[in-house]
């Protein structure tokens, strides 16, 4: 369609859509075109882009850091690679080198060829010509990524003006609009003059893919495109992620952390650790078959969203090595449980593990991992459950240690002019009800906006609510007297937060940071002393390191320091805002498993905030599912997680992707229209009404019930969950999983 | 945006109001016009003292609230801001010199926020390197020298050069002496006065526009969106020239406008070494005077000034950036 009718002005992008063609043929492109354990089987034709020996190093103020060691690879059009690896393993400064949008400072060698010109070594000018019209890229942050200044259109236009500056107005008005409307934005014609700020991240994000593949381009990088997003915006940008590389026929390098995402929409896989490229094989051959210790830890770290909780997640010891100051030998061996002394001698090559597919591991020992079949079970230990100290008392006997009823929070909108009116109420939180009992985890899961954390910051204040019950521990909070009364209850309630180094005071030594709530509830500095020693022990820390300071601990450490703290005066609830979320995948593990392990000793209640379900299906015992301020369903995660009763949770679940291939392939997925709408609109009925899938089956009667009255927490006999829903859906003998 | 602009004016209109009356009321309050009265030798008779202090309404046996009414009816039907101690007219006092000082700051106001500008793009987009670090360090040196002392050295240069052609190239002193008719030699004139002065005014202001416009690219620079910018195919340059360099804008926009009520009052230093009769002088001549109507009408000047340029940055803000039109 627009391909046909476009001329090129340079000759370097003659000379790229001509193309010499050169490929070249060497082992690691044989490898490749066995790949064939995926979706679309094995490559065919000449690959687009050929990348080979690439090193990337940057010169900083500890060092040379090494980011990039080696990486080869090939991409075909109309395939995605997937390239994995946690925070530091190179993977986005592999894709960003591609595109040539590194910093200066960077030092690249090797060889990065399309269609066969050789792209390392070009300067700015020249890559110019070539970004954008070739290889495009999508970024992480959807809302940083888009110049607040300009209008949506005018942004999508720079991209075909700069390198069609023969085009008509008219033209690239309509190529714009047939973007706009290609990645499913509503109203393209009357969005394209809307600016960034007016749309949502997910909006964003699709308009960011508009922008991508503007031009066709050969190429496409999606650096981690959905980590900033909701699950249900997620699989709505997976789908046109995937519509777009349709339409253009590119390929896809398809950058990520989340195995999940990977699985459903990845062909090939390329694991990297410490920027080199450890394991590479076929999508189902990586998950059926991991061979590198390092991806079976990873797969094995993983929750699963789709199987119930039925053992622990098994943590990677340590952490990733400092790229500036890499270790002789396997960079993988200080963590591996298989290493011997050998192991940090020299630094092993991707080798054959199975000829016939194409699928290559490095490992020195990876000859006795294939003769032996082994699993990651056999490689990394399974840690024992503690025994719950109150397993025996069943639930309904333990006491309640905090219950929430029809909790409502509103923030007044105020409006422009001197004097700031008040024009309208924002409903951040509106009927919340639930109850925790002691030792039990309740997970509250919603997305952004749901008023997730605005129901924690309201128990937190220890204040009587604008509407609605809090009741702590036996107190109502609405009948407590003073700050006295406040304090005294604040040591039993405790709470930590997502980012573990923005919590933490930088200036402080851990000492000081655990020492801190036990001050000021006076304790003396001998009983302070030890019980700071018994706190490190108790969240796996060595307690000799309490004069240094947060900066000097790795993520995972910090969030254990928080739990430290959280813990000194021994509170009863925790409340926790998503833990875990700012954490790689395998440090992620042994979080989850502390928590697991100080609630089976202390016997603590949490409410634990995530809106990652996968995690929350792995440790809590029920679940309140959020909709825009309102629980919508409450009930065991069990049963929530097999029989929603809710269309939104169903909805929710669909949407979670499932680190798993073969499963992924076979789901079917309800992709939700639309997003979130604002809280401050005021919603007679039900408040999922506008994107509800069940209500476009109901009768005129019913939708009417839907629109013009609010549904309010209910059980049946069906099984043991509540619903908001004037509708639920059956419980039936399949599970939603 | 006119609707905005209206709504702002309206708000800066009884601001400056209040300001200025909140001004008079304080001025009344500290200042004391009969010590100059009655500090002199000989002292004049005391009726004659009360005369004159009535006449130019500063006397402070009347009650402060009639003197403010007699003063805001003055200027609100007459446009008269009052007399000084002396009974000379603030309106005929301040009208030269506000034209001295505009003349006076002007060309270096432009050309300061111009180059300053202009390095400070040019000095980002080098950060750290030879370029970069030799403004930096001839930056800091005009930071740190006394504007006096830097006046005072072009003035000596100025006498070398005169000394060295023989005839004088330039005037170290006052904004013209050329009284013939001709336009173009009084231009010519006024060129060579107001030469010195100005690269001193310049030199001394364009260093904060440097600094700061070169912090705020450098905080543009690495934003996510243009590297979006550039992933859709423009170069570096390019994509720092149409995205970066919008952003950065704003801030120095919004200090030009502030500083403009300084710009005319704070040149105090090159006023005196050039002997220009200017505003700052004028101002610092009136506190010294106990001169209340005229500390008043500065201020009022200042009021404006300082206005009409949070307007300007309000409108430039607004022109650069839509969402601050929209909320």
């Amino acid at each position: 369609m627009f391909r046909k009718t476009k001329k090129n002005a340079s000759p370097l992008a003659d000379i790229l859509k001509a193309g010499n063609g050169e490929v070249t043929r060497d082992e690691i492109l044989q490898y490749e075109l066995l790949e064939g354990n995926g979706p679309k089987g094995a490559p065919k034709g000449d690959p687009i882009m050929q990348v080979r020996d690439l090193h990337v190093s940057f010169a900083t103020e500890a060092g040379v850091c090494r980011a990039v060691r080696g990486v080869n690879f090939d991409l075909w059009r109309g395939r995605t690679l997937g390239i994995v690896g946690e925070s530091g393993s190179g993977k986005s400064v592999t894709a960003l080198s591609l595109i040539g949008l590194l910093d200066d400072n960077a030092k690249v060698t090797g060889s990065i060829k399309m269609n066969g010109v050789e792209l390392v070594g070009k300067t700015d000018e020249e890559m110019s010509v070539i970004r954008g019209e070739h290889i495009a890229m999508v970024f992480q942050d959807p809302l940083s990524a888009l110049t607040p200044m300009f209008t949506i259109g005018d942004q999508i236009a720079e991209g075909l003006i700069t390198h069609h500056p023969d085009m008509s107005k008219q033209a690239v008005h309509d190529r714009c609009i047939e973007l706009l409307d290609l990645v499913g934005i509503p109203q393209p014609e009357e969005r394209l003059n809307s600016f960034p700020h007016q749309f949502s991240g997910g909006m964003r994000q699709r308009v960011m893919i508009a922008i991508a593949i503007a031009n066709n381009p050969d190429v496409i990088i999606a650096d981690e495109p959905t980590t900033a997003l909701d699950v249900t915006i997620q699989a709505q940008i997976l789908d046109v992620l995937a519509k777009a590389q349709k339409e253009t026929g590119a390929a896809v390098v398809l950058i990520t952390h989340d195995l999940g995402v990977v699985a459903g929409a990845a062909d090939d896989i390329l694991v990297m650790y410490a920027g080199r490229p450890v394991e590479r094989a076929s999508i189902d051959d990586i998950f059926a078959k991991p061979s590198m210790p390092y991806t079976m830890g990873l797969l094995g770290a993983v929750p699963k969203p789709h199987v119930a909780a039925s053992q622990r997640l098994v943590p990677i010891q340590g952490n990733p090595p400092s790229l500036v100051d890499i270790p002789a030998g396997c960079p993988f061996s200080p963590r591996c449980p298989l290493a011997t002394p050998e192991c940090s001698q020299a630094e092993p090559n991707l080798e054959v593990v199975d000829a016939t597919n194409g699928h290559l591991a490095s490992c020195r020992r990876l000859n006795e991992i294939v003769s032996k079949n082994m699993k990651y079970t056999d490689v990394f230990p399974v840690p024992e459950m503690l025994p719950a100290k109150w397993a025996e008392v069943p639930r309904d006997q333990r006491p309640v240690t905090l219950e929430v009823e029809h909790l409502v929070k509103t923030f007044p909108l105020t409006g422009g002019g001197m004097f700031r009116r008040t024009i309208g109420r924002v409903s951040a939180v509106d009927d919340v009800t639930f109850k925790i009992r002691q030792g039990e985890t309740l997970a509250l899961v919603g997305e952004s906006g749901s008023g997730k954390s605005t129901t924690l910051m309201e128990i937190m204040n220890l204040m009587k609510p604008e509407d609605g019950r809090i009741v702590v521990l036996g107190h109502d909070l609405a009948t407590l007297k003073g700050r006295g009364d406040r304090k005294a209850l604040r040591k039993d309630l405790q709470i930590i937060f997502q980012d573990p180094m923005s919590s933490l005071d930088p200036r402080m030594t851990v000492y000081d940071v655990l020492a801190e709530p036990l001050k000021v509830h006076k304790w003396d500095k001998e009983k302070i002393n030890h019980r700071i020693g018994e706190l490190m022990e108790l969240v796996g820390l060595n307690p000799d390191y309490v004069d240094r300071f947060p900066t000097q601990f790795s993520g995972g450490q910090r969030q254990r320091i928080s739990i430290a703290r959280a813990l000194a005066t021994d509170p009863k609830v925790l409340l926790l805002d998503e833990p875990i979320a700012s954490l790689d995948v395998s440090i992620q593990a042994g979080v989850i498993n502390l928590l697991e392990d100080l609630q089976a000793k202390l016997k603590i209640s949490y409410l634990f905030v995530a809106h990652d379900l996968a995690v929350i299906r792995q440790i809590s015992d029920r679940v309140a599912v959020m909709y825009l301020g309102q629980v919508v369903e409450l009930g065991e995660t069990e049963d929530v997680f097999t029989h929603p009763r809710h269309p939104y949770t169903q909805a929710l679940l669909s949407a979670i992707p499932v680190p798993d291939p073969v499963v992924e392939r076979t789901r079917s997925r309800i992709i939700l229209k639309g997003d979130l709408p604002s809280p401050a609109e005021h919603h007679p009925g039900c408040r999922f009404a506008s994107r509800c899938p069940v209500k476009l089956t109901l009768s005129p009667a019913q939708q009417q019930m839907c629109d013009g009255q609010r549904p309010t927490l209910r059980g049946d006999d069906q099984n043991q969950s509540e619903f908001a829903c004037h509708f639920p859906l059956a419980v039936t003998a399949e599970s939603a999983f | 945006m006119l609707k905005f602009i209206a709504k702002r004016l309206a708000n800066y209109v009884v601001m400056l109001f209040v300001a200025v009356s909140f001004t008079y009321f304080m001025a009344s309050a500290f200042m004391h016009p009969r010590s100059v009265y009655e500090s002199r030798t000989p002292r004049p008779p005391q009726d004659s003292i009360e005369r004159t202090l009535d006449l130019a309404n500063l006397n402070d046996r009347t009650p402060v609230l009639e003197r403010y009414w007699n003063w805001l009816t003055a200027i609100v039907t007459r446009w008269d801001w009052g007399k000084s101690p002396t009974l000379e007219s603030v309106n005929s006092a301040i009208a030269p010199r506000v034209l001295a000082s505009t003349e006076l700051v002007t060309l270096s106001t432009v050309l300061s926020i111009v180059l300053g500008v202009a390095l400070g793009i040019y000095t980002a987009q080098r950060q750290y390197k030879w370029q970069d670090r030799m403004f930096m360090v001839t930056g800091t040196l005009f930071m740190v020298i006394p504007s006096a002392v830097l006046a005072l050295l072009i003035v000596l240069m100025a006498i070398a050069v005169n000394d060295t052609v023989g005839f004088r190239m330039f005037y170290v002193t006052g904004l013209s002496s050329y009284t013939g008719d001709d336009i173009g030699l009084r231009l010519l004139d006024f060129l060579q006065h107001i030469i010195l002065p100005t690269i001193s005014l310049t030199l001394l202001g364009m260093v904060g526009y440097h600094l700061t416009q070169r912090t705020y690219l450098l905080d543009e620079l690495h934003a996510d969106y243009v590297r979006t910018a550039r992933m859709k195919g423009l170069t570096r340059r390019q994509a720092v020239r149409r995205h970066a360099l919008r952003a950065s804008l704003i801030p120095t926009g919004v200090n030009v406008a502030f500083s403009i009520a300084s710009v005319f009052t704070g040149a105090v230093i090159t006023e005196s070494i050039f002997a220009i009769n200017g505003l700052g002088r004028y101002f610092i001549t009136a506190i010294n005077q106990s001169d209340i109507n005229a500390s008043v009408a500065i201020a009022a000047f200042g009021g404006v000034c300082t206005l009409t340029g949070a307007l300007l940055a309000d409108i430039f803000s607004a022109w650069l950036d839509p969402r601050i039109k929209m909320s």
